[in-house]
């Protein structure tokens, strides 16, 4: 396949752009969860 | 309106005291003027191409130094809660702000135009008034949307940094309006571009629309 | 959870369908031959970014209108996914052009308002980084995603009439009109799947944002309890030293 770098650089950055992101937004959830519940028990312990 | 014009009236007797936003803000245009002197030496032929652009983009550039104290400077002694406190509207006092960057960039151009026509040899002999047109909606332009960022980066830390960042992207449209008018001004046979003058016109009450409409988020606390 | 899972796997099973209907089925272009097949993926990612500026302008109205923090989550999540996608599209879009017709970037009134948006938007992003008041936050970010988007059409058509004025050297419109009908069919598929992961990661950034919230509520009233605890202790104690 002629140029077929360019086709396969754009295919990965296309799935690398999304890929990552998701990845780091699913993360955040992750510690945002631990966070918020950390902060509950605090709160009760009051 | 009248209340916009207390507020106009306020805003200029704060800046006409020290007069050092309007001296900043010439300098600095004309700095701009002459550096791009230097970085390409204009012939008539390119002065009479370049020239406009070169001019708007000094514009732009002192504009967005000058707009920022316009709410910066309130936030000092927390004089906005004052102004709000007063039985005028929202509106009242943004428009009174716009009014007063308008007029103190008007004056910054009135200098900077026939210096600029000096520096570069054009002529403006015949185009005064057509030229003026262009110069207020251009101007028009950039106060209004300056003065609402001006309002949001107020709160916002790098707020010197922060203004042109907002502003600068959003005027594109305003500056290729401008600098074609102009263009066709400065051109061998100066003729006044309809269809430019009729976007810029456009571009101003959009955004003094959406100002007018969206005033109370931007100024309440 | 387990709804959320299986959606995810159709999803992916959706993209898989995608790449490789759009790198095997779709026939091979007349001049271009394996790199117009960027396209498909190019073309969906601005359909993408579209509809995320949309929801994010919807919300940012929303927002003004209601006061509900929620339509400033989703304001955010739909500004940061949308940055994302321009961020694809304005990528991938070279990457094709380069081998096609040898240049990298044109300042076309397409690319040139793409562009534009994409700077505006990342504005949008720092404006919120950049202000510490929560409610504030909102509000400015809020006001300043509509006047940008008001912006938009006015940048492309200032492009367009600069451009009829200044004719530049004409780039192909792209395989858009007269499109072969199997190209057609491989590319509303790819329009699809790529939408599809647009709302998913749409909707986690969303989540996430709610979260956000809910933390720092939480995190505001332990402070706030945490001062009338601490005051309850040391008034007595106050005393005392004074004594």
């Amino acid at each position: 396949m002629k140029n077929f770098e360019f086709l396969f650089t754009a295919w990965m950055v296309v799935w690398a752009v999304f890929f990552v992101y998701e990845i780091s937004v699913a993360r955040r959830i992750a510690q945002t969860r631990e966070e918020i519940e950390r902060l509950k028990q605090q709160l009760q312990q009051r | 309106m009248r209340a916009a014009a207390i507020v106009l009236a306020k805003e200029l007797r704060l800046e006409f005291r020290t007069r050092e936003l309007l001296t900043a803000t010439v300098i600095f245009a004309l700095v701009v003027v002459v550096l791009f002197s230097f970085a390409f030496d204009p012939t008539a032929a390119e002065s009479r191409r370049y020239g406009p652009g070169l001019l708007w983009i000094a514009f732009l550039f002192a504009g967005s130094l000058m707009l920022n104290p316009s709410f910066a400077r309130e936030q000092n002694n927390e004089t906005l809660d004052a102004l709000r406190m007063a039985p005028i509207s929202n509106f009242a006092i943004l428009l009174g702000k716009i009014l007063a960057n308008f007029i103190f960039m008007s004056l910054a151009e009135v200098i900077l135009v026939p210096v600029f026509a000096v520096l570069y040899n054009l002529s403006l002999a015949g185009i005064v008034w057509r030229l003026i047109l262009v110069l207020v909606l251009g101007t028009l332009g950039l106060t209004v949307t300056g003065t609402v960022f001006s309002a949001i980066s107020a709160h916002a830390r790098m707020r010197e940094l922060l203004l042109p960042l907002l502003l600068l992207p959003l005027l594109t449209p305003l500056l290729i309006a401008a600098v074609e008018s102009t263009a066709s001004l400065f051109a061998e046979q100066p003729a006044l571009d309809r269809t430019w003058l009729a976007f810029l016109a456009g571009f101003d009450i959009v955004f003094l629309t959406a100002s007018w409409l969206l005033c109370d988020h931007l100024l309440e606390e | 959870m387990k709804a959320r899972f299986a959606i995810t796997a159709l999803v992916a099973l959706l993209i898989f369908c995608a790449g490789y209907a759009a790198l095997f089925i779709a026939p091979d272009e007349a001049t271009m031959h394996a790199v117009q097949r960027i396209f498909y993926f190019h073309v969906a990612s601005w359909n993408a970014m579209f509809c995320a500026f949309f929801v994010a302008c919807y919300a940012s109205v929303a927002y003004l209108v209601t006061g509900k923090r929620k339509w400033d989550a989703l304001g955010v999540s739909g500004v940061e996914v949308g940055v994302m996608c321009c961020t694809i599209g304005l990528i991938t879009g070279p990457l094709w052009a380069r081998p096609v017709w040898g240049i990298w970037w044109t300042w076309d009134a397409k690319l040139t308002s793409t562009f534009i948006l994409w700077l505006l938007f990342i504005a949008y992003l720092l404006l919120r980084g950049l202000v510490e008041d929560p409610e504030k936050k909102a509000s400015l970010s809020a006001v300043f995603a509509i006047f940008a988007s008001l912006d938009i059409p006015l940048v492309y058509l200032a492009n367009r009439l600069w451009r009829t004025q200044h004719p530049q050297p004409v780039i192909a419109g792209g395989p858009g009109s007269g499109l072969d009908p199997t190209m057609s069919k491989v590319l509303l598929l790819c329009l699809f799947a790529v939408f599809c992961v647009m709302i998913l990661v749409l909707v986690d950034r969303y989540r996430l944002e709610l979260l956000r919230n809910e933390a720092a509520e939480l995190r505001y009233e332990i402070e706030s309890r945490g001062l009338d605890a601490s005051n309850g202790q040391e008034t007595p104690a106050l005393q005392k030293g004074a004594q």
